[in-house]
């Protein structure tokens, strides 16, 4: 599965096309393919509560539903499931 | 007459002597610090973005607590948005946070209205579930038109021609938004508003356009100034323990609606608390990334450093008070859709901590103004969320947060001060369209400041606006007296949006164990109400007896009149416009009731003195004042103009008949209408077939006497549209059962309104802007002179008004160099001593905006003034372009 730029840790979005990457300060396209030093940034794909339902779609906690790609570093309940990339 | 040619004549229209062909540049511009020049080019390549972070935390609290006591429940759902948004920190920033985590961020709030997602739902949907990914390449590539997303494209979808929305959160959009559905303000204020007799009408005023849109749902605060006194005295731990000593003190007592309100305080301030510890450690995090010991790494942890103690406590410097008073303009922002939420005299609120910092020798001019270059690319970063009508047709894309200067103390002294002069200078070195500055001008106000702020003007930056304070105060004294405002606290105005006078009071700041008065809004929206009738349309409607020409539908039954005489048309003028702000006045009181019984606001509240001292929220009038909802028109000038016309040309002269000038009218003179030729002002129309049989006709409409000219034949129906309209709007209450006042701004509207109206007869044409402001004359027709136009402007008393607007454009050439300035000081003098509100000037040459209207890219830094804001050319709609284009140039000032 090829990683994006905008679902690394290191990457800054300035906009929902671009970003910066904190590492080397470089302009980076969001959808750009990432580079070696790519680290998965918590989202609710990687989380053990998310159970994915259709496409962009999926059920948190078994309840409510949430997006695969929401970025989740806020979220308190947030655990790493296993990495699936 | 040759297809494309101007109907005047003339290439430009301007008043003085011809010039040279090269296009004059403005005065040199200064330049900012490194720092923030660098920001501001982010800024510029940056695209308007949505998320859907903060909807969705609140919606997913909000359903969790069905049955909570709704203010409460309210609170916690902004505190899960407020605490879930991901921190970002941009590269040499210096105030950080924003509303979301782009840049120029924004969200969609579904609890006031869903109706515009869900009308596009089927397109948005497929748009978003359509394969074809486009290399990321491609993507960012795409710049063009300033930071609109003008169109889809790749992974982000566009809404409402401005927005971009990642499409993997376009999904939860349409979800979130079906859970309002029959829950939002505009639903619940929709179903009780067509109980309001006449409500037929209402819809029929709306499918015309005679009122540009409802304003309960759409921005239903702003239009105000906010204030900081609360967390500058107490920080958010001090009003956290208000709140609670407060709970104690209600809490199974009477008038128990005061423990929510402070239970709900609580809740918000422990998600903006939450909020800021966050960027904290996104502070520490990009620390790591730095180089140990750098300069870079050291801001980051002074940064961290800093928003961990104002997580908690009131600010110990100047730059902790700048960066505090920004948390809580974006935690208002981030409360409602917004516009004009204005940080009022922020140069006099911070005066106390900057003039201690300079006297401890911490904080020098140079550091002071970089900081405020930095608020300024803050401000402008600021972007409202709403639905293109609402953001395009009325905003332009601005978010109107004005910052005053000058005015007067609490004891009545200049109250201009040295960090306002660096307010005005980092206006300069740092031109960006906000915050955009008012200079409010007293007789007292110190001369060198206003030097200072003509030296502003002159850059071509639109601002400072020039207000006037005595004038602004006599207006807030007739409408705020019964609600105990005095002489002194009228001093504590300021600019609320674009130009809405707005209430204020001294509130005492305690520094070091002195009291310092700080001046602050106290009083909730204005220009909520009856927002815009567009009064040329409303002639139109009189002409053809209660029907809409552009759509054939009636709007009004008939007047019953056979419009025979001037005074019929007078009276069946007044009998519409009456009819439409009655029946908008009780409809919009209910989505308005609506809001406050859904949506209450708690971080606005929880600022404005005096709702932490009475337990209630602005909703119950916990305000100071509260007489704040107002009648808005437009294209007042086109009118007037056209009532002359008819005056003299149907009536008087009998030129023609009544009937001969409705079948002109139909005929559009003979032109192709805007919408065909595709341009908006009169300075180029295309002739049609038949123009010829109409040019006689067009040509006495348009020599007819026009506003602007000192010509008493026009301005005495000028004043009695003024009695009439600024008299009549006390005969209508708010839900607070206030009366309604008059206000005279445009804003951007005269460009849709225009688009929908027919021709006039005046001489405009079909679907062409109307005039911009409220006292300005119609582009071209302006031909004697800027003290003319200032006679005309000021035939009526300003003061019977929340404000009026009058914009000039002036070449470069007519002030350049310190005698130009001096010139400039004496007109603007000049004009305000006449009693007049306000004046505001676009210094440019106009055929440089004709290049950038052919050229944009080359021009992405050009701002304009429109009509009570600055903006970016390049984000203007065409309509509003050919306008400015079109205004009259004034190449000498005498």
């Amino acid at each position: 599965m090829e990683n994006h730029h905008k679902d690394c840790r290191h990457y800054l979005p300035v906009d929902v096309f671009k970003g910066i990457c904190k590492r080397d300060k470089e302009n980076i396209a969001a959808d750009g393919e990432s580079c070696q030093h790519f680290d998965q940034i918590a989202q609710c794909l990687f989380c053990r509560h998310f159970t994915p339902s259709g496409e962009f779609i999926g059920q948190c906690m078994g309840k409510t539903e949430a997006w695969p790609e929401m970025i989740a570093t806020t979220c308190m309940d947030f655990e790493w499931e296993i990495r699936k990339n | 007459m040759p297809a494309n040619q101007t109907i005047s004549g003339n290439v430009f229209n301007l008043y003085g002597n011809s010039r040279s062909e090269e296009i004059a540049e403005r005065p040199v511009k200064k330049s900012p610090s490194l720092r923030a020049g660098k920001l501001r080019e982010l800024y510029l390549q940056a695209k308007s973005s949505a998320s859907m972070e903060f909807p969705y935390w609140y919606t997913r609290r909000w359903e969790v607590l069905d049955g909570e006591i709704t203010i409460v429940r309210r609170a916690a759902a902004l505190k899960a948005g407020f605490e879930h948004l991901t921190p970002t920190i941009f590269p040499g920033e210096l105030l950080v946070m924003g509303k979301t985590r782009y840049l120029r961020g924004s969200y969609p709030l579904p609890w006031l209205s869903e109706s515009f997602f869900l009308a596009a739902e089927d397109e948005l949907y497929k748009q978003a579930l359509k394969d074809g990914k486009i290399s990321a390449d491609k993507v960012t590539t795409m710049g063009q038109g300033g930071g609109n997303v003008t169109h889809s494209e790749g992974n982000v979808i566009s809404i409402a021609g401005k927005f971009g929305m990642r499409k993997e959160e376009m999904p939860m959009l349409l979800k979130t938004a079906r859970k309002w559905h029959n829950k939002s303000v505009d639903d619940i204020g929709h179903r009780y508003e067509q109980m309001v007799p006449g409500y037929k009408e209402k819809e029929a005023i709306m499918r015309a356009v005679i009122c540009m849109f409802d304003s309960g749902y759409t921005l239903p605060q702003g239009r105000e100034v906010i204030n900081y006194y609360y967390p500058l005295q107490y920080g958010i731990s001090g009003i956290i323990n208000i709140c609670e000593k407060a709970i104690n003190e209600v809490a199974g007592a009477p008038g128990m609606d005061r423990l929510y309100f402070y239970k709900a305080v609580i809740l918000m301030l422990e998600g903006v608390k939450s909020w800021v510890l966050n960027h904290a450690t996104e502070a520490r995090n990009m620390a790591s990334y730095e180089k140990e010991g750098s300069l870079q790494q050291t801001e980051y942890l002074e940064m961290a450093e800093r928003l961990e103690w104002l997580a908690e406590n009131p600010p110990r410097n100047f730059h902790e008070a700048l960066q505090l008073t920004w948390i809580f303009h974006v935690a208002v922002l981030n409360e409602d859709a917004i516009s004009g939420l204005s940080p009022g005299r922020l140069g006099q609120v911070l005066f106390p901590f900057w003039k201690r910092d300079m006297d401890r020798g911490t904080l020098d001019r140079e550091k002071t103004i970089e900081l405020l270059e930095c608020m300024r690319v803050k401000y402008t970063c600021l972007d409202c969320f709403a639905s293109m009508g609402v953001v395009g047709g009325v905003l332009s894309g601005n978010t109107f947060n004005n910052l005053c200067v000058g005015g007067l103390k609490k004891d009545g002294s200049d109250a201009s001060n040295e960090l306002e002069m660096l307010i005005l200078e980092s206006g300069m070195t740092c031109d960006t369209p906000q915050p955009t500055l008012s200079l409010l001008f007293d007789e007292k106000t110190h001369e060198g400041f206003l030097m200072q702020g003509v030296e502003c003007t002159k850059i071509g930056t639109g601002y400072p606006a020039w207000v006037n304070n005595r004038t602004a105060m006599e207006f807030l004294m007739s409408n705020f007296a019964d609600e105990g405002m005095t002489i002194e606290e009228a001093r504590a105005w300021s600019i609320g949006g674009c130009l809405e006078t707005s209430p204020g009071s001294w509130m005492p700041l305690e520094l070091d164990g002195k009291i310092h008065w700080i001046p602050g809004g106290s009083a909730p929206a204005t220009s909520v109400g009856v927002h815009f009738i567009s009064l040329p349309k409303l002639l139109e409607v009189v002409l053809f007896d209660g029907v809409d020409q552009r759509t054939g539908e009636r709007i009004f039954p008939s007047h019953q009149l056979k419009l025979e005489t001037y005074e019929e048309v007078w009276q069946a003028f007044r009998q519409y416009f009456s009819r439409a702000v009655e029946v908008l006045t009780l409809t919009n009181n209910i989505q308005h009731d609506a809001w406050r019984k859904i949506t209450p606001s708690i971080v606005n509240s929880m600022l404005k003195p005096d709702c932490l001292e009475t337990g209630k929220d602005i909703g119950q009038q916990g305000s100071r004042f509260n007489r704040t909802f107002n009648v808005e028109i437009c294209g007042g000038v086109n009118l007037v103009n056209s009532l002359a016309s008819m005056k003299l040309n149907v009536f008087e002269k009998q030129h023609f008949s009544l009937d001969k000038l409705r079948e002109a009218i139909h005929a559009n003179f003979g032109y192709q209408t805007a919408k065909q030729s595709g341009s908006f002002s009169l300075m180029e129309q295309k002739p049609g077939n038949d123009y010829r049989e109409w040019m006689k006709i067009h040509k006495l409409c348009l020599d007819a006497p026009k506003f602007g000219n000192d010509n008493p034949y026009v301005d005495e129906l000028f004043v009695r549209w003024q009695d009439f309209f600024t008299g009549m709007c006390s005969n209508y209450k708010s839900l607070y059962d206030k009366p309604l006042y008059a206000c005279q701004i445009s804003v951007s509207t005269h460009a849709p309104m225009g688009a929908v109206t027919e021709a006039t007869p005046d001489g405009r044409l079909c679907g062409t802007t109307f005039v911009d402001g409220s006292v300005s004359a119609y582009p071209g027709t302006d031909k004697n002179g800027p003290y003319a136009l200032f006679n005309s402007a000021t035939c009526f008393n300003h003061a019977t008004s929340q404000n009026s607007q009058l914009n000039m454009k002036i070449h470069p050439s007519a002030v350049s160099g310190r005698e130009g300035s001096r010139k400039f000081l004496d007109l603007i003098r000049s004009y305000l001593r006449k009693g007049a509100f306000h004046i505001q000037f676009n210094i440019v040459d106009s055929k440089m905006l004709r290049e950038a209207q052919a050229d944009p890219e080359k021009y992405r830094g050009l701002m304009v003034r429109v009509a009570g804001f600055t903006q970016y050319w390049v984000e203007l709609g065409k309509q509003i372009q050919d306008e400015v284009i079109a205004r009259t140039e004034y190449q000498e000032l005498s």
